[in-house]
């Protein structure tokens, strides 16, 4: 021992093996988000899509009890990778994922930035790479409660219901595109989160911006693809451009006649320009200009 | 003694501005003043130690193992940071608990560190209570307790008096000094020479990111003895009271502010100066409304020294 004139006594248990370091900020992130006032209520909400769809399913296998409410309109009742699609690209679920990303992900680094909490972390036995997986990890967990999770109780209860293996005997592959294209979305919205809070110290400021910038990205591709009639601007939009890499998974058609690839590509950029900009931009030190 | 703590040639620039410059030192167990004006270099000094950013010149080495990168080395580090740190809607139970378990300590050890860390800093009564209803003082104890909690050997304190009361200053200060009686190396910056001499006579000055001298507090004490001071006396009768200091000779010169109705005294030896001066208040009834000394800052001795 190099101190000299050592009167203290250390800790002598043993440490924890540390295989998660990040886990502890993926525990306080979590545990932050459903103390926000009215989260768990609408957390609860954003859920709605997936029990309409579970029913779905159960009154797919009961249609002769539930005759007199289809009047013959039972085509979407039909559970194939169509009906998975749908639910995965829906509309209202991609909103309600963003609408969970301004509760859970606008404060994940911007409130680390307005209260100075980089530097305890770095002095701490924490590396970036722990920091950002930590972060990721908080969006992970609750776009997983949406994505996959659902996908995968939609696919057990379908066996369930029906009593026999036959639907996973013809689609095979449906778990995999499940598991894809949950990976591919909470991958993508995670690079995009934290992107956007770590270039603000205000969480409001960060949250309009989570928000804007997926409804604008929209709006404008609506915009030039009305003005110069060109299929590619919907390359602009967030949500197309995942609806189009949903479609390819689920092996259904494009919604829109441009090449899938084209929007694997623009949702890759955003996450390598993402991952450039987190790497500079967090880190234990302000930088004095 | 060992040293603890040994850099070589440490520098470091923020693009083109210079944060540290060829800084070669030691630092032996007990308390170490790290004193310099604002904007000195001393947080970068502190964060390059701690391993927070990469010299780009140099290296730190703690207990002979270099620190950047070495994160089993940060277990032995204690930093409490300058700035307020704290997510505001937490207690102060639930922040230290949640950085201490980013040393992946078992549950009851966290909170059993906690705890003590929180006795230590005597805030075990309001630990329950959100930081956001802190007072100033609170909340530098609370970022002393984060620094202390998972015991450090080394405690590395950026400015831990700023904004304390003259009670909570005396706080921190016995809390560092109970370290030092343990042997564990503290090091303390601060911008205010009386609160570093409060607690240690190993200071290290740091200057435009450079060490400027290192050593013991009395060589510095000497220097600031022999430069002059001006000290600022509004009274009743600063014409009464100016005719008594001229016939003293460690007063160099005597002035009037008019318009402020004060009297300006230049003198080379503080504690004279200071030691004569109630007796001559009252022997010639002199009522005082203030005495303020402008020059009496570290910027001013740096000047006087760099002059020198």
């Amino acid at each position: 021992m190099t101190i000299k004139e050592r009167g203290y006594t250390h800790w002598d248990g043993e440490l924890q093996d540390g295989r998660f370091p990040w886990w502890p900020i993926t525990r306080i992130g979590i545990k932050l988000t459903f103390k926000r006032r009215f989260f768990k209520f609408f957390f609860a909400f954003t859920l709605i899509p997936a029990l309409v769809w579970l029913v779905g399913i159960y009154v797919s296998e009961r249609l002769e009890d539930f005759k007199f409410m289809m009047e013959g309109e039972t085509d979407f009742l039909n559970v194939n990778p169509l009906y998975f699609k749908t639910y995965f690209t829906n509309e209202f679920l991609l909103f309600m994922v963003v609408m969970i990303l301004v509760f859970c992900g606008a404060g994940l680094i911007a409130d680390d930035l307005r209260h100075n909490a980089l530097q305890l972390y770095f002095a701490r036995p924490l590396k970036k790479r722990d920091y950002l997986t930590g972060k990721a990890a908080v969006i992970f967990f609750f776009l997983f409660i949406v994505t996959l999770v659902p996908g995968i109780v939609f696919i057990l209860f379908k066996l369930i219901f029906a009593g026999n293996l036959q639907f996973f005997f013809s689609y095979p592959w449906l778990i995999l595109s499940v598991i894809a294209y949950s990976v591919l979305i909470t991958t993508f919205f995670a690079f995009y989160t934290l992107l956007l809070s770590s270039i603000g110290k205000n969480r409001r400021y960060v949250a309009i911006l989570i928000f804007g910038v997926y409804i604008f990205s929209d709006i404008f591709s609506a915009i030039f693809y009305e003005i110069f009639r060109s299929r590619y601007f919907y390359l602009l939009s967030i949500k197309s451009n995942l609806q189009q890499i949903g479609a390819v998974l689920f092996d259904q058609k494009t919604p829109w006649n441009i090449p899938w690839y084209y929007s694997l590509l623009v949702i890759v950029a955003i996450c390598v320009f993402a991952a450039y900009v987190l790497k500079r931009k967090v880190r234990g030190v302000e930088i004095i200009k | 003694m060992t040293a603890v703590i040994q850099t070589q040639n440490l520098s470091k620039w923020y693009g083109n501005v210079l944060g540290l410059s060829d800084v070669t030192l030691e630092i032996e167990p007990g308390i170490t003043g790290i004193l310099g004006p604002n904007g000195a270099g001393k947080s970068t000094f502190l964060k390059l130690i701690t391993g927070q950013i990469k010299s780009n010149i140099g290296s730190v080495s703690i207990m002979g193992q270099p620190v950047w990168n070495n994160f089993p080395q940060f277990s032995k580090i204690g930093f409490c940071p300058e700035q307020d740190s704290f997510y505001e809607e937490m207690t102060g139970w639930q922040f230290l608990t949640s950085l201490l378990r980013l040393f992946h300590l078992p549950v009851a050890e966290i909170e059993k560190k906690a705890d003590k860390a929180l006795d230590i800093v005597e805030l075990t009564d309001d630990k329950h209570r959100a930081i956001r209803a802190y007072s100033r003082g609170m909340r530098q104890r609370l970022k002393v307790a984060q620094s202390i909690a998972h015991d450090p050997q080394i405690i590395i304190l950026d400015e831990p008096l700023n904004g304390l009361d003259p009670l909570g200053r005396r706080k921190i200060i016995r809390l560092i000094k109970e370290y030092k009686g343990e042997g564990r190396t503290i090091i303390v910056s601060s911008h205010v020479l009386p609160e570093i001499e409060a607690m240690t006579n190993q200071i290290i000055l740091i200057h435009q990111g450079k060490i400027f001298a290192q050593g013991d507090i009395h060589y510095i004490r000497d220097l600031i003895e022999s430069h002059p001071h001006i000290i600022s006396i509004k009274c009743s009768d600063p014409r009464q009271l100016a005719q008594k200091f001229i016939r003293h000779d460690f007063v160099l010169k005597v002035n009037f502010d008019l318009k402020k109705g004060t009297l300006l005294v230049e003198t080379n030896n503080r504690d004279k100066f200071f030691g004569l001066l109630p007796a001559l208040f009252v022997e010639n009834k002199i009522e005082v409304e203030e005495i303020t000394s402008p020059d009496d800052n570290l910027q001013a001795v740096f000047d006087y020294l760099i002059g020198k």
